[in-house]
C-alpha cells in the first residue's frame, strides 16, 4: 500500500509514512472515500507547515511531525458530548452524513481546513467527531460540551462541525484532554447563516509530553456573530491555525487566545481574519505568558480585500515574560487593500512592571503573591471573553496552578 | 529603652541617592502615634522620595536608620514594612489591569490582618467605608486604578487607608488634583479613621506642598522640607504662615543654617 505514494510527490525523508497509508484502510468510507483519504494524507506529507524552523529558542520541527501508525486510535469512545438543550441535532459525524446528508454537506469540509498540512492529516483520519446543527432561530440556553480524550500514547483526530441556520444561537465548549505522550490532530468548522450567533470555546489541557495541533475555520453569514476562544493550557506542543473567512457583510468576529508555556512547552498559534466582504468587524485579543523555558509564537494575520470597504479589524496581542529563558515571538501582519477601513494592531512583550509589584507590596502582599496576581490579572481581559462563569473559573485555576 | 519610648516612627539621618544624585540629605523626623504631622515643601524638595524611601521602593538607595515602634524598618522588604503597620497613599497609584478592586482589597487586608474578619463582615466594612468616601459600589468590580480618574484613584487610596487602618500612614499629595467635595470626603475619612478603635493610634505624615488639605485635617506638627532637609518644625500655625508667605521666606531664613 505504501506504493500508493506517487513518485512525483516525494515524501520528505524525515517524515516516513510509518504505515500510515495502510492504516487508512481501516477507516469508514461514509465521510470520505478511501481515495479522498489517501489524497489528504499525501497532501499532509507534501505540504510544508509554513511554521518557522527550529532555532536558538524554538525546538520543534513541524515538518518532521507525523503520528506513529501503531498509535492511531480510531475507537469511538474517545469523545463524550453533553447537550442539555432539546431541539438541537447533535450526533457523530458518520450518523450525520448518513441521516442528514444535505445538512451535513452544507458544513463539513466547506471551510478549507483540509488545505493546511495538519488539516490534511486530520482529514485523512477523520472519523471521531460531532456534528451540531441548530435550525433557524433556535436559541440554545446551555452550552454543548464536547470532550475529546486521547489515551496515553495514542493519536486521535477529532473533528467538530457546527452549522447554525439563520438567527440561531448556540455555544459550544470543546475540551481536549490527553494522557502522557498523546497526539491530537483535529479540526473544527463553524458555518453560520445570517444573523446566527455562535460561540466556540476550546480548552486544551492535555498531559505531559502530549501534542495537540488544531485547524479551526469559520464562515460567518451576513450580520452573523462568531466568537472563538482558545485556551492552550497543557501539553508539550500546542499548535493551532484559526481562520475566519468573511464573505458576507455585517458580521462580527471575535477571536480570543490565551496560552502560557512553562517548563519546555511550546505554543504556536496563527490567527487569520480574512475580510473579503465589507462592513464587518473583527477583534482579535491574545494574551500569553511564558516562564522557565516556555516558548510561544503568535502570528496574527488581518487581511482586508480591496473591495471590503467599511471593514473594522482590531488585533491586540500582549505577552508577559516571567523568566529570562522564556521566549515569545509576536508578529501582527496586516494586509490592507481597501481605503475606507479601520484597522488597528498593538503588540507588547515585556516583564512584569516593578511599579505594579511595589504598589502591591506596600499593601502587605508578598512579592511572589503580587507577581502571581498581576500575571493572572494580565490574562483577565482574555478570560472574560470565554463563555460561562464555571469555564472562566476553571481557566483561572489552571493558570494559577501554572504560576505556583 | 522601655516600650513606650520606642513608640513612634523615628527617622534618623536618612539619606537617599537616585541615579547618583543626593535627594535626601539627612532627614531627622519623628512621627508620633495618634498625631498628625504635615510635611510641607516646594516641588522637588524630596518629599515623595522620603515616602518611597520609607516604604522601600526597590530603585532607591537608602542609608540612615528608621525605627517604627522599635522595629528596624530599613531591614525589612516593602511587604513586611506594610505588615508591620506602614501605609503609603500614593500620589500616582499604579494601575493593575485584571485585578479587581474587591479582590485586591481583600488580599491586602488578609496580608496585613490575617483572618481577622470573616468575608461577610469584611464586605460590610468595605461598603460602610465606601459610603463614607462617596465611592460607588460598582468600583469593586473594576480593575485596580485602571482607567480611574485622578480623583477616583485618590478615593481608592483613602479606602485602603480606612480598610487597613495602619499604625503609620504617609499620604503623598493626596490633595492634589481633588475638587472640594473629594477633599472633604478625604478629610472626613481620615477623621473617621482617627475616631475609630482601629485608627485612634494611627500616626499620620501628610505630605503636601499646598496647605489646602490642612483645612480638613488639622496637623499637630508641621515640618518644612527644602532641598532634601527638614529646615523647620512647628505647630499648625506654620502651615498658615506658608499659606501667607510661601516658601521663599523660610528658605532665606534657613539658608544660613543649612
Amino acid at each position: 500500500m505504501s506504493s500508493a505514494i506517487s513518485p512525483t510527490q516525494p515524501v520528505p525523508s524525515e517524515a516516513e509514512p510509518h504505515g500510515l497509508f495502510e492504516k487508512l484502510s481501516s477507516l469508514d468510507g461514509t465521510l470520505l472515500s478511501p481515495e479522498e483519504r489517501r489524497r489528504a494524507l499525501e497532501r499532509f506529507f507534501r505540504l510544508r507547515s509554513g511554521r518557522e524552523k527550529p532555532g536558538h529558542f524554538w525546538k520543534v520541527d513541524f515538518e518532521s511531525i507525523a503520528p506513529d501508525a501503531d498509535s492511531i486510535d480510531l475507537t469511538e469512545t474517545n469523545i463524550t458530548v453533553e447537550n442539555p438543550n432539546s431541539g438541537l441535532l447533535v450526533c457523530d459525524l458518520a450518523t450525520a452524513a448518513r441521516m442528514q446528508p444535505e445538512l451535513f454537506a452544507r458544513a463539513f469540509g466547506t471551510t478549507g481546513v483540509a488545505a493546511t498540512k495538519f488539516g490534511a492529516l486530520a482529514s485523512a483520519f477523520c472519523g471521531l467527531g460531532v456534528f451540531i446543527y441548530a435550525r433557524a432561530d433556535y436559541a440554545a440556553d446551555e452550552p454543548i460540551v464536547v470532550r475529546y480524550d486521547a489515551p496515553a500514547g495514542a493519536a486521535i483526530f477529532p473533528w467538530s462541525v457546527v452549522l447554525a441556520e439563520r438567527g440561531a444561537r448556540l455555544t459550544v465548549v470543546e475540551r481536549l484532554a490527553g494522557g502522557a505522550g498523546a497526539f491530537i490532530c483535529g479540526a473544527a468548522e463553524l458555518v453560520t447563516e445570517e444573523h446566527a450567533d455562535v460561540t466556540f470555546a476550546s480548552v486544551q489541557q492535555i498531559g505531559d509530553g502530549a501534542r495537540a495541533i488544531f485547524t479551526h475555520a469559520a464562515r460567518p453569514g451576513r450580520d452573523a456573530a462568531i466568537s472563538w476562544a482558545l485556551a492552550e493550557l497543557g501539553g508539550q506542543l500546542a499548535a493551532g491555525d484559526l481562520t475566519v473567512s468573511i464573505d458576507h457583510p455585517g458580521s462580527q468576529t471575535s477571536i480570543t487566545g490565551l496560552f502560557f508555556p512553562r517548563s519546555t512547552q511550546h505554543v504556536d498559534l496563527v490567527s487569520t481574519v480574512d475580510h473579503r466582504a465589507g462592513e464587518a468587524t473583527s477583534e482579535t485579543v491574545i494574551k500569553s505568558a511564558a516562564t522557565e523555558k516556555g516558548q510561544a509564537r503568535f502570528l496574527g494575520n488581518i487581511r482586508i480585500a480591496p473591495h471590503a470597504q467599511g471593514s473594522d479589524a482590531r488585533l491586540r496581542d500582549d505577552a508577559l515574560l516571567l523568566s529570562t529563558t522564556a521566549h515569545v515571538d509576536s508578529v501582527p501582519a496586516l494586509e490592507i487593500g481597501a481605503n475606507d477601513v479601520k484597522a488597528y494592531h498593538g503588540a507588547t512583550v515585556g516583564a512584569i512592571d516593578v511599579e505594579q509589584v511595589f504598589y502591591m507590596e506596600t499593601r502587605g502582599i508578598e512579592r511572589a503573591a503580587a507577581e502571581r496576581m498581576i500575571a493572572l490579572g494580565f490574562f483577565e481581559p482574555a478570560i472574560e471573553r470565554f463563555p460561562s462563569t464555571n469555564l472562566r473559573d476553571e481557566i483561572r485555576a489552571a493558570l494559577a496552578a501554572k504560576l505556583s | 529603652m522601655n516600650r513606650m519610648s520606642q513608640q513612634g516612627l523615628h527617622i534618623h539621618d536618612l539619606r537617599c541617592r537616585i541615579a547618583g544624585n543626593d535627594i535626601l540629605k539627612g532627614i531627622d523626623l519623628t512621627v508620633d502615634s495618634g498625631r498628625v504631622h504635615a510635611l510641607m515643601g516646594p516641588n522637588g524638595s524630596g518629599k515623595s522620595t522620603l515616602a518611597f524611601s520609607l516604604t522601600g521602593h526597590p530603585q532607591y538607595e537608602v542609608t540612615g536608620s528608621v525605627e517604627m515602634d522599635g522595629e528596624d524598618l530599613l531591614a525589612l522588604p516593602p511587604d513586611k514594612r506594610a505588615r508591620a503597620g506602614l501605609f503609603l497613599s500614593f500620589q500616582y497609584p499604579a494601575a493593575i489591569p485584571g485585578v479587581k478592586v474587591a479582590n485586591f482589597l481583600h488580599a491586602a487586608r488578609q496580608a496585613e490582618r490575617p483572618g481577622d474578619l470573616p468575608p461577610a463582615k469584611f464586605r460590610a466594612l468595605l461598603l460602610e467605608k465606601m459610603e463614607q468616601l462617596g465611592i460607588d459600589p460598582s468600583f469593586m468590580g473594576r480593575y485596580l486604578n485602571d482607567g480611574f480618574s485622578g480623583g477616583e484613584k485618590k478615593r481608592l487610596e483613602m479606602l485602603q487607608l480606612a480598610v487597613l487602618a495602619p499604625k503609620y500612614a504617609i499620604l503623598d499629595e493626596t490633595d492634589s488634583g481633588l475638587d472640594i467635595d473629594a477633599l472633604k470626603a478625604v478629610g472626613g475619612s481620615i477623621g473617621a479613621l482617627r475616631a475609630s478603635d482601629e485608627g485612634r493610634n494611627t500616626g499620620f505624615l501628610i505630605i503636601t506642598h499646598y496647605p489646602r488639605i490642612l483645612q480638613y485635617v488639622t496637623p499637630d506638627v508641621v515640618h518644612v522640607m527644602i532641598d532634601g532637609r527638614i529646615v523647620k518644625t512647628g505647630g499648625h500655625d506654620l502651615a498658615h504662615r506658608i499659606e501667607r508667605e510661601g516658601y521663599d521666606k523660610i528658605r532665606e531664613e534657613t539658608a544660613a543654617v543649612v
